[in-house]
């Protein structure tokens, strides 16, 4: 057998190339395939930074230009300006931040308490947890808007956190439960063994190994809140937040303001993605169990 | 009994410290309670929420959807009313084509980047860096940047005019074929890095002598790749597609930014109907699409699971 060893080194290296003689004449065709790949998943957002740059007589000329073309900063002038992007900006950062604490301190210890049970319940627990997500959100959303509105809490921040709880909460117990069952139960033991209560292990231990994957949830929580339009459509009347605003921006037809909020709204997204990206990779636990 | 109150058991101190607590088993489920306390407090209040916020609404829909407005007899007019409307028609036509088209569409796409992806080559992780950067953009976003490529005077009729494939600009925004194949290729740009994950994350756990035993056998590249990457990949397969075909059927930002009301889909069908008033049929339109949901994942365990365990 290691006389005809496969000269593919890289696990990956058989999958995709076959026999040799079609890897060679294939690696320009892989190149071309690469680029138009890179290029359709850029080009959309090229598009909403150059609406956001154009004029409204430029956006919806009948000929649209390829290239920026005299680009003007007038779109970001009107929209930065307090009035215009105050109030939703301040509900969805509210929203936002409000849904992921309170889904941080509702998931965190019940999904604790699921990592903990015994291998058969606890996957049994989580295929429940992600069973919910069969159902459509209009299901959901559309009782959750008669009782708000019979309860007053329409076009308000707690009601909407509320409603963002719902789609949030499956999604962050499950990131939750995924970082506290790699945390091994020597190490609650032996902290109580040195006489520690089980709500000081809790904290002292468990607690700060289990940052990172809280972090992430959190993160996750975030991020959902300051991306959702349906159930701020649903419970959102007279106020609006930024994707509301998005969307009543498209309704009217008015092209530029959408980019430009589009690019407003994308913007804190990519940057708390580049952050999660670092943040996955910290290897919390290595230092843990030393013994 | 003054050695009752001792609760410690340590000899820290050099004194032998006698416990006195109960250790025999108790029984019972207040005894299971009371072992079991903290846990119970640390897990009730999330199980609460989601039964009173998730399926409590569920079943208020199921209900609302069974009776008459106003009074709560019950009747089955909300379903026929439903039912007997062209939106919803289009609606259910709409749904089930974007899901099938759009989903077909991302298994292809994403297994042709994932396999690419796992080849070893210079400028892979920029690649990869561009292949995940739709999964940072919201979706309602996804939606909004395709409207400057399907509007009238938009990129997709630019070049398709550019290139000599059509004469006149074609008019992408409305129902039918059109608006499916629009809203489809706006959920393909954002969910493209979420399967390719998936099934990436699944590439990477074959083990490469599987491919090596292959090549001896003399298989070819397309050959290895069907009756060996597939068959191996089927668990990855089966979970990117049950989670983005239930993703695909609630779909709404997307078409409510791309269609409005031109393209109805489900979702936004219910969003309008509710918006109108018409809280019982909406009711009923919302339970016709979860049992959309339902039906696709029931048989697609029992018709593509089942038999591809026949065949192992």
């Amino acid at each position: 057998m290691s006389a005809t060893q496969v000269p593919a080194s890289t696990p990956g290296d058989g999958i995709a190339s076959g026999p040799r003689r079609r890897f060679r004449g294939g690696n320009a065709g892989f190149w071309v395939l690469a680029i138009v790949v890179a290029f359709f998943l850029l080009v959309p957002l090229y598009v909403l930074v150059k609406v956001s740059l154009s004029t409204l007589a430029q956006a919806t000329a009948p000929r649209p230009s390829y290239l920026i073309q005299d680009p003007t900063l007038d779109n970001w002038r009107r929209l930065l300006t307090w009035d215009v992007i105050g109030s939703p900006l301040q509900h969805s950062l509210t929203v936002a931040t409000g849904t992921a604490i309170i889904a941080i301190l509702l998931a965190a210890p019940a999904a604790y308490v699921v990592a903990r049970l015994p291998r058969g319940v606890r996957y049994f627990v989580i295929l429940g947890i992600l069973f919910t997500r069969m159902f459509p959100e209009v299901i959901i959303a559309t009782p959750i808007a008669s009782n708000f509105f019979s309860w007053g809490l329409n076009d308000t921040d707690l009601g909407l956190m509320l409603a963002h709880l719902v789609r949030t909460l499956p999604l962050v117990a499950w990131i939750l439960v995924g970082s506290f069952e790699v945390i091994p139960y020597d190490l609650e033991e032996s902290s109580a063994v040195d006489g520690a209560s089980r709500i000081v292990t809790l904290v002292r231990v468990v607690l700060p190994i289990a940052a990172p994957g809280i972090a992430v949830a959190a993160i996750f929580a975030w991020l959902d809140s300051w991306n959702d339009l349906l159930y701020a459509i649903y419970l959102f009347l007279t106020e609006r937040t930024l994707p509301l605003e998005v969307y009543y921006y498209a309704n009217r037809g008015n092209v530029t303001d959408v980019a430009t909020f589009s690019v407003i709204l994308t913007i804190p997204v990519v940057i708390i993605t580049l952050f999660l990206q670092r943040w996955i990779k910290s290897g919390y636990l290595s230092g843990a169990v030393k013994g | 009994m003054d050695q009752g109150n001792v609760r410690s058991t340590g000899t820290a101190l050099g004194v032998d410290v006698v416990d006195q607590r109960d250790y025999r088993p108790r029984r019972g489920p207040m005894a299971w309670v009371r072992k079991h306390a903290l846990e119970i407090a640390m897990a009730t209040p999330l199980f609460l929420y989601i039964l009173f916020f998730m399926f409590v609404p569920v079943f208020q829909s199921i209900y609302f959807s069974f009776v008459h407005e106003g009074t709560s007899s019950f009747t089955l007019d909300n379903y026929r009313d439903v039912m007997g409307r062209s939106q919803f028609g289009e609606a259910f036509r709409n749904t089930l084509g974007i899901t099938a088209f759009g989903v077909s569409m991302e298994m292809v796409v994403g297994m042709g980047i994932a396999l690419m992806l796992s080849r070893a080559f210079h400028g892979r992780g920029i690649f990869r860096s561009i292949v995940l950067l739709p999964l940072g953009v919201p979706t309602l976003v996804a939606g909004a940047a395709m409207l400057y490529f399907v509007g009238f005077n938009g990129y997709l009729n630019e070049i398709l005019l550019d290139l000599g494939i059509i004469d006149v600009p074609v008019y992408w925004q409305q129902s039918g074929v059109r608006g499916m194949f629009i809203i489809a290729l706006a959920d393909l740009w954002k969910t493209i890095p979420l399967v390719v994950l998936i099934l990436l994350a699944g590439l990477e756990s074959i083990p490469g002598d599987v491919y090596e035993a292959a090549g001896i056998d003399g298989a070819g590249g397309w050959q290895k790749f069907w009756h060996h990457t597939i068959p191996l990949l089927m668990p990855s397969i089966t979970m990117a597609l049950i989670l983005r075909a239930i993703d695909a059927f609630r779909i709404f930002d997307i078409a409510m930014v791309l269609g409005g009301q031109a393209i109805p889909v489900m979702s936004s069908f219910v969003y309008s109907d509710y918006r109108a008033g018409n809280t019982n049929t909406a009711a009923a339109a919302a339970v016709i699409l979860l049992m959309m949901i339902v039906v696709f994942v029931i048989a697609y365990i029992f018709l593509v699971e089942r038999r591809s365990e026949v065949n192992r």
